[in-house]
């Protein structure tokens, strides 16, 4: 079942088309990854499915509820550019954020003293947010984010900005939310992290959504087209050959993408020649190399992928 | 639109901001400020000396001097006896401020006197002496026609007028216009200022939100036209309670202070008050009634109506400047025209003052950006028709309407538009999505 049905969504903005005829399903109980470059329409998608923005065309339901005040509350957002008021205080904070989602005082006050003592953060209750450390305020992000207990959460670029310690424990609380059955929405441009922790995808390319699915059934659907190789020696002979893309290339590390049936067999045996090698592996191909060969070569901007 | 999400945001508008130092601050500081500020300005005029000036003059009628030195020995000397020649270098030389020739043509023929000036003094001095000179001739000339005593007596007398005021129902009061004149400049000018100041803080409140980017957080849960309206109406609350404290600190003060002020006056200086009664009488104010004058109750309801719709009308439009701006230095462009027509309500205010029913005042208490300053003004003064009053209403609740539909639309775009400001050709693309 889906709890979040985005049918054929479109947005612009005066002449930018931001988003453009998306359609794609989340199930129930995964963690689903939105990715792409910066600037591809993730976030507008998102707002969307927030009830921020409201489509062009197209229909997003949540629960089978058209997007209104109403799935507002179903869902738990954090933004990418996410902050708090500095000059309120943490418990009153947290308690109006919570209140905004439906909660009463009460329900909001016991839910959020449970998650500040769970972050062993009971002591800032009275603290006004600007006198926090940005690893502290990001804690209390998360709690303004999953405080209401909704059935669904989003994530815009969550690791962003984010402290190795923090980053570790959102993974954490998105992998026990998981297993409390919840929904996990998370967009980023970081393909690593969807790799680790995502069980569906859809991948964004200038608006529109170029690739979707189950992230296993994709990439074995690419076929173990791809060579990790590791030697020692002369790396040079990586430029001379022919029909391949080098993804993730060091002195002694790449990995080699096989095109036009270029034989595997001639880059070992190239290899060979030139270096000793110490592993020579087909593999399914990375995430960033699926989206590259996806949306093609020419419509990338590299520096927006690592 | 949901009530309970707007409550939610104006309860936290109110409560964060009128606990803050500011607030309370302010709340004590601005009427110590506005009666400083007054002390300060009766202070200059008190204190300011009237430099004494010298004007030569050369009398060949040998009766005018006479006469000008009765009125003020100081200013006017004699100096007859000199060719006009050397009085022209006197002045060149800064000896003396300027000088005049008087000869038996002006009695005579009525010629107007020249006064040849060094530019000192300024206009209060021509003045003083154009006043001088014309009581000093009169006088000679009544001599010279030799009317009698009598006749002259009327020419000296002064008249005075007392004041008193017939309501429509028949009652017959003194006159208090110049006291109701002074609340309906202070009513006029706390609105001005209110509007002003707190329309300032929704702004600021705006912007904050944006730089904070808490809006997103907010926006996943309010509507922006719930936020907007709850941030108004929680912002307005907040000057409502100012308001009031003052009112309340005002009216408290003034039962206190009236008592205090005539006993303290008829102990401790009653010479002084007795001078003091004759010089006022001649301005027309009644010193014997050191009671306060009332101010009606219904000018209180009509003061917080007026102020509460020029509050909505112009906050409106502030929140709009905040929600275009990325930040606060940027806000300059678009408080301009929004600054334009509250000034020119606040000066008619003070034609208003002068002439509350003079046809500036009257449009000018019709055109809705400028009705809350200029109409309460002349509410304050004078006996403003009811279907003007209503009209005015009337015209301030629709352009609220299109001012709220003109920020929402602004505002509920602009929020979401991080890092840089618009421009006006923006706005429009954003009122017309």
């Amino acid at each position: 079942m889906s709890v979040i049905k985005v049918d054929n969504i479109s947005k612009n903005f005066g002449e930018t088309k931001a988003v453009q005829r998306v359609s794609f399903e989340v199930p129930k109980g995964c963690i689903f990854g939105l990715l792409g470059p910066n600037g591809a329409g993730k976030t507008t998608a998102i707002r969307i499915i927030n009830h921020i923005l409201i489509a062009d065309s197209g229909t997003v339901t949540v629960n089978e509820v058209k997007v209104s005040p109403e799935t507002q509350r179903m869902i738990g957002y954090m933004p990418e550019e996410r902050g708090l008021y500095k000059k309120m205080k943490v418990g009153e904070q947290l308690i109006y954020l919570a209140q905004l989602k439906g909660l009463s005082h009460s329900e909001a006050k016991q839910s959020i003293k449970y998650w500040l003592d769970r972050f062993e953060a009971l002591d800032w209750y009275n603290k006004e947010v600007g006198e926090l450390s940005k690893g502290m305020s990001q804690k209390i992000q998360f709690i303004a984010t999953i405080a209401h207990d909704p059935d669904i959460y989003i994530f815009d670029e969550p690791f962003s900005g984010l402290d190795p310690i923090n980053s570790e424990m959102l993974k954490d609380i998105v992998i026990e939310l998981r297993e409390k059955d919840k929904t996990i929405l998370f967009s980023t441009h970081r393909m690593e992290q969807v790799e680790q922790m995502c069980d569906d995808i859809c991948l964004f390319n200038k608006g529109k959504a170029v690739l979707k699915g189950n992230l296993r059934d994709i990439k074995k659907s690419f076929g173990k087209n791809t060579i990790n190789i590791e030697f020692q020696g002369d790396h040079t002979f990586l430029d001379d050959l022919d029909n391949v893309r080098i993804n993730n290339r060091s002195t002694n590390f790449a990995e080699i993408r096989v095109l036009n049936g270029q034989s595997m067999q001639h880059i070992l045996k190239t290899a060979m020649e030139h270096a000793e090698i110490y592993k020579f592996e087909r593999i399914e191909p990375s995430l960033t190399e699926i989206f590259i060969s996806t949306v093609g070569e020419d419509n990338i901007n590299p520096n927006e992928l690592t | 639109m949901n009530f309970q999400q707007i409550l939610l945001v104006l309860k936290r508008e109110y409560t964060t901001r009128i606990r803050s130092k500011a607030f309370i601050i302010a709340t004590i500081l601005i009427p110590l400020g506005m009666v400083a500020f007054m002390g300060i300005g009766i202070g200059i005029a008190v204190w300011d000396s009237q430099p004494v000036h010298t004007i030569g003059i050369i009398d060949q009628t040998h009766r005018i001097y006479p006469q000008l030195k009765n009125l003020a020995p100081d200013r006017y000397k004699d100096y007859s006896s000199l060719p006009e020649d050397s009085l022209r270098s006197m002045v060149q030389n800064e000896k003396i401020d300027g000088y005049i020739a008087l000869n038996d043509s002006i009695l005579n023929e009525k010629a107007s006197p020249e006064f040849v000036s060094s530019g000192a003094g300024g206009l209060s001095l021509q003045t003083t002496i154009q006043s001088d000179l014309r009581e000093a001739i009169r006088k000679v000339r009544l001599d010279q026609a030799h009317v009698s005593k009598n006749v002259q007596d009327i020419y000296e007398s002064k008249i005075e007028l007392k004041i008193r005021k017939l309501s429509k129902e028949g009652k017959e009061t003194e006159d208090d216009t110049g006291f109701l004149t002074a609340v309906g400049v202070i009513m006029g000018v706390i609105i001005f200022m209110s509007v002003l100041g707190y329309g300032g803080l929704i702004t600021r409140s705006v912007i904050e939100e944006k730089t904070n980017r808490i809006i997103e957080v907010i926006a996943s849960s309010v509507k922006p036209i719930e936020l907007l309206l709850g941030k108004m109406a929680g912002v307005g609350a907040l000057a409502l309670t100012q308001i009031a404290i003052w009112i309340i600190s005002i009216m408290g003060l003034a039962t206190l202070a009236g008592p205090i002020i005539s006993s303290y006056i008829a102990e401790k200086v009653p010479d002084q008050t007795a001078q003091a009664a004759a010089a006022q009488s001649s301005q027309g104010i009644n010193p014997s009634a050191f009671t306060i004058p009332t101010i009606e109750p219904s000018l209180i309801i009509l003061f917080v109506i007026f102020f509460i719709l020029g509050y909505l009308i112009y906050s409106s439009l502030f929140a709009a400047v905040g929600a275009a701006v990325d930040s606060e230095t940027d806000t300059q462009q678009f408080m301009f025209p929004i600054m334009l027509p509250i000034m020119i309500g606040y000066f008619i205010m003070f034609r208003a003052m002068a002439n509350p029913d003079s046809t500036l005042a009257v449009v000018g208490s019709l055109i809705p950006f400028c009705a809350p300053i200029v109409m309460i003004t002349r509410v304050a003064i004078t006996d403003v028709p009811i279907w003007e009053i209503l009209t005015s209403i009337l015209l301030m609740i629709g352009t609220f309407v299109g001012t709220m539909w003109l920020s929402a639309k602004i505002y509920s775009v602009g929020i979401l538009s991080y890092g840089k400001s618009a421009n006006f050709k923006e706005l429009l693309k954003w009122v017309r999505e």
